[in-house]
Order: C-alpha cells, then sequence, then structure tokens
C-alpha cells in the first residue's frame, strides 16, 4: 500500500502538519499527526506492506513488535477511512 | 489603464476600476524597471459564479486574491484580520467573519488614543518576513468596505485568535491551535510548491511571532486585557 499523491506533510512550529496541495481527496483542512504517525506517513510515500511499517517503528523508536504492529495497524485504518491512500 | 503602485515594499502593476482603484489610490507610485507582481483580475468568471456580487465587489475580490496568492513568492501571505497599531507594533486579531475583531480593534483605538492607536488595515494586511529575520504588517488596498488603510510598514508584535465570550480571558495559543486557525484565515494556495511555501511560512510566523487566544465581550475592559499580555512595550521594558 501507499499514500496517495498530491500530500504534504511538515514540521510547523514542532507539529506534524499535513495538508492536500493536489490529492485527489476530499480534504481541505489539516491534519496532525504524532511522531510515530508521521513516520509511518513518510513510510508510506513510497509502496509498503505492513510488515515494512512495523519494522520502521522498530528502528525508529523503542517499542517491542507487538506494540509497533497494533500502531501501525490502526494508523493504517485511520487512512482507509478517510480514503487517503491510493 | 495599467498604473503602478507600491504595496508592501513590492512593484505592483494593476488595471482596475471603482472601488479597488480608489482604495489602491494612496499606494501610486512612479518608479521604473520590471514590476514585482501583476495583478490579474478574474472578475468575469467570479461573477458568472456569484452572480448576486456586483461588478466592483467581483473586481474588489478577485484583484485581491490574485494579489495575495503572488505574494507568496516574496515570502508573504494575508491574514484575514483587523490590524491596529500601538506603541509602534501591529497586532491583528483574526477570527472568523462576524466575530467582531473590528469592534476589538475599534475598542484598542478608543481606550489607547493617547499612545496613538490606529488601524492599519481592518480586514486583509499583508504580512512579509524581511531580509532582517522579522515579520512586519503592510497595510493594502484590500481592507474592507470604504476603510482607509495607510501605506505603512509596522513590525509585527502579536497575532490573536479572537472568539467571543462572557468574560475576557487571553492565554498564548498551542502550536496546534494556531496552525489549524491560521490555514483557514490565509488564501490557501494550490499546488505543490505553494502549500511548501506557505508551510515554511507559517513555521517562521510561529516561532518568531506570539500568538494568542482571546475569549472576550464587547467592554472596553477587553482592549485592556488583551493589551497588557499583548503589548511589545510592555515586554521589552
Amino acid at each position: 500500500m501507499e499514500l496517495k499523491k498530491g500530500f504534504i506533510m511538515r514540521q510547523v512550529a514542532g507539529e506534524y502538519v499535513v495538508v492536500n496541495a493536489g490529492a485527489n481527496v476530499d480534504l481541505n483542512g489539516v491534519i496532525t499527526l504524532n511522531a510515530t504517525a508521521a513516520a509511518l506517513w513518510t513510510r508510506l510515500e513510497n509502496p509498503a506492506t505492513m510488515e515494512e511499517l512495523t519494522q520502521t517503528l522498530l528502528a525508529e523508536f523503542e517499542v517491542d513488535e507487538a506494540t509497533a504492529a497494533q500502531a501501525a495497524a490502526s494508523f493504517v485504518e485511520m487512512l482507509k477511512e478517510r480514503d487517503l491512500l491510493a | 489603464m495599467t498604473e503602478r503602485y507600491q504595496i508592501a515594499e513590492l512593484l505592483v502593476d494593476m488595471d482596475t476600476f471603482g472601488r479597488t482603484k480608489a482604495q489602491a489610490q494612496h499606494y501610486r507610485y512612479d518608479a521604473d524597471g520590471e514590476a514585482d507582481i501583476v495583478v490579474k483580475s478574474n472578475a468575469s468568471s467570479l461573477k458568472t459564479e456569484q452572480p448576486h456580487l456586483s461588478d466592483d465587489d467581483c473586481e474588489y475580490i478577485s484583484t485581491g486574491s490574485n494579489f495575495y496568492r503572488q505574494l507568496l513568492k516574496f515570502d508573504g501571505m494575508v491574514l484575514h484580520s483587523s490590524a491596529v497599531v500601538v506603541d509602534g507594533y501591529a497586532y491583528l486579531f483574526t477570527a472568523h467573519s462576524g466575530t467582531g475583531k473590528s469592534t476589538h480593534t475599534k475598542l484598542w483605538c478608543k481606550e489607547f488614543a493617547d499612545k496613538g492607536a490606529y488601524i492599519l488595515n481592518d480586514d486583509k494586511p499583508a504580512l512579509r518576513l524581511m531580509d532582517d529575520g522579522v515579520f512586519y504588517a503592510y497595510g493594502t488596498p484590500w481592507s474592507g468596505k470604504a476603510t482607509y488603510s495607510p501605506n505603512r510598514k509596522v513590525p509585527l508584535g502579536g497575532v490573536c485568535l479572537l472568539h467571543r465570550g462572557a468574560e475576557n480571558k487571553i492565554r498564548p495559543c498551542t502550536a496546534k491551535e494556531a496552525i489549524f486557525f491560521l490555514l483557514t484565515q490565509t488564501s490557501r494556495p494550490i499546488g505543490q510548491m505553494g502549500n511548501d511555501k506557505i508551510l515554511t511560512l507559517l513555521d517562521k510566523l510561529l516561532t518568531k511571532v506570539p500568538v494568542w487566544h482571546l475569549e472576550c465581550n464587547m467592554e472596553p475592559e477587553a482592549a485592556h486585557v488583551s493589551y497588557n499580555a499583548m503589548s511589545m512595550k510592555e515586554r521589552n521594558e
């Protein structure tokens, strides 16, 4: 899976902010992400499997595998709900 | 006829009429050289979309949004706000339409008349980050209905998100609140580059300029509550 093209994620005043800069989705507002979600977002700018997302979290944060897998799954769930995946 | 103006320290060429031309009169500027911004009006297509607006209003809205979109190339942005100047600093009160930002800045003008308080722009001041690393607020021809906006440059002393409340309360704004709110009160660019620029500029703005969250009523006390917290003069002394 991977994100639709046309979003921009930036750190603004310490917050991770996503805006729609031309993606084909109904998102006029802003999404803010925490550090974990931002890492997953960045990874999903290119195609990645659920396993690879879990590995991204294990590499960047001090979490155990079960927690990482859980976080990755719920993040992907959110992306699907908002129709942000390609 | 295309005429030359200086707005927010930029050379601007614009061919306009009516209220837009009248409000731009004191921005007229005779200088040679290439314009930084050539304002393109899209009034006729706006009129097609919004037939209830007058031609004059369409021209005013269209030229303004075109100017502010191009302003981004010069580290500048618009903030839908009322800008009041006291002690040499501009304070911008932003709010959703109808909340009463002009009412609040009028209170400042009355309560701080002895400090020379005046309105810089009552609807859409321009903000620019200049080479000295300072954000400035500028008067522009787009200042709402029949409002005089002087062609001046004033260091930005603070931005305030204004909400109506029974009592007068002010606190620093969180970064999240500020990002959400300010992005709804500026003109959002289209495409990758423009969005990239606005987020970069917003990051610098939030780093350099204090942003406040105000709940206020319409009593004179409201002006004193916001001034006491926001005043850069008191802070510097």
